[in-house]
């Protein structure tokens, strides 16, 4: 028998090498090559990410989803997402280890995604950062966790710190945050300072916006031409990770004839559609688990996520400082709860919805903080609502039993 | 009869010969980020919500896991057992805060609401921007109560809460005096007097009452000797249950207690003064800067001569219980002993904490 450390070492060590990725990639490629070619891109940009990582050619910069991606694109950096890590380390049935090492350092009352990174950190499984950038919107979870990271690997954190309200002195206050935490970070890294790189980043953002927002409008088809369990893997991944980058262009159009080809044969992704959801919170779980076939089982559909919501306008690439500034205060789940509440009311108007899941994330706070009030006013409209609570990358806090029951009566609910 | 009895003797009878101050409206309010001056300078009453511990109602309003602080707030709340409050000022401080604040306007309807932005860094950006942010705020609280707010108003709230940081801070100072001694559990309940009532009435009561303790020694205690620091706490139930367990709280790093003594100049333009003052205050988590909380946190330690360190953090506040271990090492690191304590809002720490506490005291009793 060899030994657990033995094997740990090993596989830290195979993780740690670039050429790991290059020699997964034909392979993972060829498993896949029955999904989609989008999904094919998805892995492709991942393990090309992961190479430019371990390798580290370039700048390599961690940073929380909430940051928009065209920031590291724009600094020509490699990015690392910490959040997305765990959910695939989740994905692949890993993440038990790192979660347990994390708990022996912090509270089992946070965030599992960062409990998940941290677990990863301690064991030295992630890429050395050389900066660390974070946004504050939203999670106060991302921002001391990339503090708790400035420590550990003894690295600049610079943060990003938007306000909540929606005013233009909030704008122009961001505005400057942007220019300065921009000249910070190139500074830090010794990469020159170019504005025209961000205008560049910005136009490929608007065209992969365009995609999405075609993407957006088929899935508002019935029956429903593509799953919501994807819509909450690899499309919010893209969406998060890769926008303003080379990879999201070809990424989202490809998708887009793929979705449409179904449309147009008018294909649901389920034999029967009965019924139309739209799941709340930006995350499922990654684990293996039966959700997805319990709500297939009774022809429900998840037709549409509010993690895939276009919120962010069109970037007028002269400018590019006030253009993210936008995108950061357009968020829709950050401000006063109404504005999420418009969001959904659209959501549910445009997709057709019969029925809302909210799935509450043990440990955040941000997003199952407003579920009970989201829940009161969709019922008040008689919509049917259902919180389904649970952990996105914990198998351990997963009970099929009670998810079954919830599951079941929700859907009679809409009987 | 203990010094917080007496203290409350002497602000119930200056409450019975002073009905003016207890007319005006009340306001209520959360963060001590928030600059009580402007409210009082229209002429408004801050209510600090500091709920007792409830959370039965709350629980079917905000997830399980979430502050059992923010729910208590919500509890009381929803079974309207606030006074009768004109209105509340919530800060951006943790998600924690915007959902109460959504989840009040949803459920309680109050007829004024205003969620003040507040930076987590301190650079001359910031400190401009959250100056703006209070001028917002002066501008609606001058619309909606029709009572403009001056610069003169500014500066008269400002030398009043002033003055009660000063006396606050001689009050502190005062700590182990009297006859039974005064100790840093009856000054927490005495602050805590000072948060639902109007200023001006508060600085007399204090002054009445350190006047009287200024006649008596200082004893010395050989109990081993603590400091308290942590997020929000249910009153002061943590720093009498060390007391009554025998140590001596010496100092305190919480809201409800020494990080609220920050002093605001008066040279300059009022807002300008109160944007620097607030933003730089001693920092809790939610604020960037660890690096600084722990220099602060270092040099109380120092200065307040504490054998030991108390870390409380409230169950599911991620800013609190992030920040433990960075603050767990670097304490440690000068030789002084932590406990980490992660509790609920109770109002009476339970019986697992009890015996780490004891077991605590007994460590720094060991090691002299
Ligand atoms: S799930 Fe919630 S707490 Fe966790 S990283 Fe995302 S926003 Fe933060
Ligand atoms: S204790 Fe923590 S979670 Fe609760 S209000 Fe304070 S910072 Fe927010």
């Amino acid at each position: 028998m060899v030994d657990k450390g033995f094997r740990i070492k090993v596989l830290r060590k195979f993780v740690h090498l670039p050429y790991t990725y290059q020699f997964l990639l034909p392979i993972l490629v060829f498993l896949h090559s029955k999904e989609n070619p989008a999904y094919r891109i998805w892995v492709r940009f991942l393990l090309n990410t992961f190479r430019e990582a371990y390798a580290h050619r370039k700048p390599v910069v961690w940073a929380n989803s909430f940051l928009p991606s065209e920031i590291h694109y724009g600094l020509d950096v490699i990015p690392v997402l910490p959040e997305i890590i765990s959910a695939l380390v989740t994905y692949l049935g890993w993440s038990e280890r790192p979660i347990s090492k994390a708990d022996t350092r912090i509270s089992t009352d946070l965030c599992t995604f960062y409990r998940c990174a941290l677990g990863l950190a301690l064991e030295n499984f992630l890429p050395r950062p050389d900066l660390l950038l974070s946004s504050s919107q939203l999670c106060d979870g991302a921002n001391k966790f990339f503090s708790t990271m400035g420590q550990l690997y003894q690295c600049p954190h610079l943060l990003l710190d938007p306000p909540y309200s929606n005013h233009p002195r909030s704008h122009r206050y961001m505005e400057e945050q942007i220019e300065d935490l921009l000249k910070q970070a190139s500074q830090i890294l010794s990469l020159p300072f170019k504005k025209d790189r961000f205008s560049l980043v910005l136009n490929r953002s608007n065209q992969a916006r365009q995609w999405i927002d075609k993407i957006n409008q088929l899935r508002q088809s019935i029956p429903s031409p593509f799953p919501g369990s994807e819509g909450l893997s690899y499309l919010s991944g893209m969406n998060f990770y890769s926008v303003g980058s080379i990879w999201s262009i070809p990424f989202f159009s490809l998708l887009h004839q793929e979705i449409e080809k179904k449309v147009s044969s008018k294909k649901g992704y389920l034999p029967k559609e009965k019924y139309r959801l739209l799941w709340l919170h930006h995350v499922r779980p990654y684990y293996k688990n039966e959700i997805f076939n319990i709500l297939s089982s009774k022809d429900a559909a998840v037709s549409f996520e509010e993690a895939n919501y276009l919120y962010w306008p069109f970037h007028d690439s002269s400018q590019p400082w006030k253009s993210l500034a936008e995108k950061i205060l357009s968020n829709v789940w950050a401000g006063p709860i109404e504005r999420r509440m418009k969001a959904i009311d659209e959501m549910i108007r445009s997709y057709s919805i019969h029925g809302v899941i909210h799935f509450s994330h043990w440990g955040c706070r941000q997003s199952c903080g407003g579920a009970a009030i989201i829940g009161d006013y969709l019922k008040q409209k008689g919509i049917p609502y259902l919180t389904l609570p649970g952990d996105c990358a914990d198998p351990n806090n997963y009970s099929p039993g009670q998810t079954r029951t919830r599951l079941e009566a929700f859907i009679e609910m809409m009987e | 009869m203990n010094s917080f009895l007496t203290f409350k003797k002497i602000l119930d009878d200056l409450k019975r010969n002073d009905s003016s101050c207890q007319n005006k409206k009340l306001i209520g309010w959360t963060c001590t980020y928030l600059p009580l001056e402007i409210l009082e300078a229209a002429n408004l009453t801050p209510f600090r919500i500091l709920p007792e511990p409830d959370t039965e109602k709350a629980d079917s309003y905000l997830d399980p896991n979430f502050c059992p602080f923010i729910k208590a707030s919500l509890e009381k709340a929803l079974s309207g057992e606030y006074p009768s409050l004109s209105g509340i000022i919530i800060l951006n401080t943790c998600d924690g805060m915007r959902r109460l604040f959504d989840a009040w306007r949803f459920y309680c309807k109050p007829s004024f609401s205003y969620f003040l932005d507040l930076p987590r860094v301190i650079r001359p950006s910031s400190v401009a921007f959250f100056k703006e942010s209070l001028k917002d705020l002066i501008h609606q609280l001058d619309f909606y109560f029709g009572r403009k707010i001056t610069e003169e108003d500014l500066q008269i709230a400002i030398e009043r809460s002033n003055r009660s940081k000063a006396l606050m801070k001689e009050l502190f100072s005062l700590q182990g005096m009297g006859e039974p001694p005064l100790t840093h559990g009856d000054i927490l309940e005495i602050l805590s007097e000072g948060w639902k009532i109007d200023r001006f009435l508060f600085n007399q009561a204090l002054e009445k009452f350190i006047s009287l303790l200024g006649e008596n020694k200082k004893t010395c205690s050989e109990a081993p000797k603590v400091m308290v620091t942590g997020s929000l706490l249910d009153g002061s139930a943590l720093i009498r249950m060390i007391e009554e367990l025998g140590g001596e709280v010496v100092a305190s790093d919480l809201c409800i207690g020494q990080r609220i003594l920050n002093l605001v100049n008066l040279d300059t333009d009022p807002l300008d003064l109160l944007s620097k003052a607030y933003l730089g205050k001693p920092p809790c988590a939610r604020m960037q800067d660890t690096k600084r909380r722990i220099e602060g946190l270092k040099q109380r330690l120092m200065e307040s001569r504490a054998n030991g360190l108390i870390y409380f953090s409230l169950k599911f506040c991620d800013p609190f219980l992030y920040e433990a271990p960075a603050i767990e090492e670097a304490i440690k690191e000068t030789g002084v002993p932590l406990l980490f304590i992660e509790g609920e809002y109770t109002g009476k720490p339970g019986g697992g904490i009890r015996t780490r506490i004891q077991a605590f005291l007994e460590v720094l009793r060991r090691d002299g």
